[in-house]
């Protein structure tokens, strides 16, 4: 999986492409613990390049959560593909992580 | 052993304190939870992993646990992926024992004693007392944690809760303002995981079958 990242003050966004798995999701992690380590309380996570999540990469997407919570912050998601979206509503994951429709909106979700 | 399994924990949670045995709610699909929590476990060791459709294997590499390994190893023997609910309608039907097993290896690790009981004055039965209880005050310690804050659960103990509710135990951790208070919680939480949606579906079509043939007249 790809990630590349943009800060915006203690506000990060995430842009991850390919599949995010047991496989990856290692990087996700990674990524994740770096941006919170480094004083970012608010993650948002460009999903439009994803085509796949397993159990697994959720997992990972939920850790991120908890952590970033833990810091303060959150994490919410934002272009989400027809079979990721599906993965997220089957699993109820809108109700923990705010789904947005664009960066903006999922900026505001976060931050107000 | 290491560390309890999530297998290990459902047992320990299904036993009555006073009895020593499987809380009569919970025996039609006590073989059903342990199958799932077999493979919660495999997936949160990353052996495996799901998606809304199929159960793979993702590591073959022994965890160092008989039961999970001998799982992992009929999992690896399957020439068709299959989903996650079929691994635990087959696993619980082809190791009815499963039971048994987990008992024993929690006897072994001195979490339980086997003790031989009379019961109607007359018959035995094994009754597996816990040896100090504190692994079942840690577990529910845990699924209280994850209802009662409104911290994102972490993926064991959102499992652990997925098998409790499974089991059909939460009436007897909770009170019954408890239960009525965290139901939409226990929803909430339990949807997260795929293996804990799909456990909660064998267990409801176990239930629903002998529910069936109890109310089948005889001829």
């Amino acid at each position: 999986m790809e990630i590349t990242s943009k800060i915006d003050g203690d506000l990060s966004v995430l842009l991850l492409g390919g599949r995010i798995d047991a496989a990856s999701s290692a990087s996700l992690d990674h990524a994740v613990n770096a941006a919170i380590g480094g004083g970012i309380r608010h993650l948002v996570l460009d999903m439009s390049q994803v085509g796949y999540v397993s159990s697994a990469g959720l997992r990972s997407i939920l850790l991120a959560a908890k952590n970033a919570k833990a810091a303060g912050g959150g994490v919410a998601v934002f272009g989400l593909q027809a079979s990721v979206a599906e993965v997220f509503n089957v699993s109820g994951f809108g109700k923990i992580i705010p789904i947005a429709a664009d960066d903006a909106e999922a900026r505001r979700k976060l931050v107000g | 052993m290491k560390h309890l399994t999530l297998a290990d924990e459902i047992v320990v949670l299904m036993l009555e304190d006073d009895s020593g045995q499987v809380h009569p709610a919970c025996t039609p699909v006590a073989t059903t939870a342990i199958a799932g929590g077999i493979l919660m476990e495999l997936a949160l060791q990353g052996r495996i992993d799901t998606d809304l459709t199929s159960l793979f294997i993702i590591d073959k590499t022994p965890v160092g646990d008989a039961l999970l390994d001998e799982t992992l190893i009929e999992i690896a023997a399957e020439p068709t992926q299959q989903s996650s609910a079929w691994w635990i309608d087959t696993l619980a039907t082809r190791h009815g024992d499963l039971i048994d097993r987990v008992l024993a290896r929690l006897v072994t690790a001195g979490i339980l004693r086997e003790e031989e009981r009379k019961f109607l004055w007359v018959f035995s039965r094994r009754a597996y007392p816990q040896v100090s209880g504190r692994e079942e005050r840690e577990a529910k310690g845990r699924i209280m944690s994850v209802l009662f804050n409104d911290e994102v659960p972490n993926p064991r103990d959102t499992l652990l809760l997925g098998l409790a509710k499974t089991a059909g135990i939460l009436s007897t951790i909770l009170s019954e303002e408890e239960v009525e208070k965290s139901a939409a919680r226990v929803d909430e939480v339990v949807a997260l995981e795929e293996i804990g949606r799909s456990v909660g579906l064998v267990a409801r079509q176990v239930r629903e079958a002998v529910t069936a043939i109890m109310m089948t007249p005889y001829p």
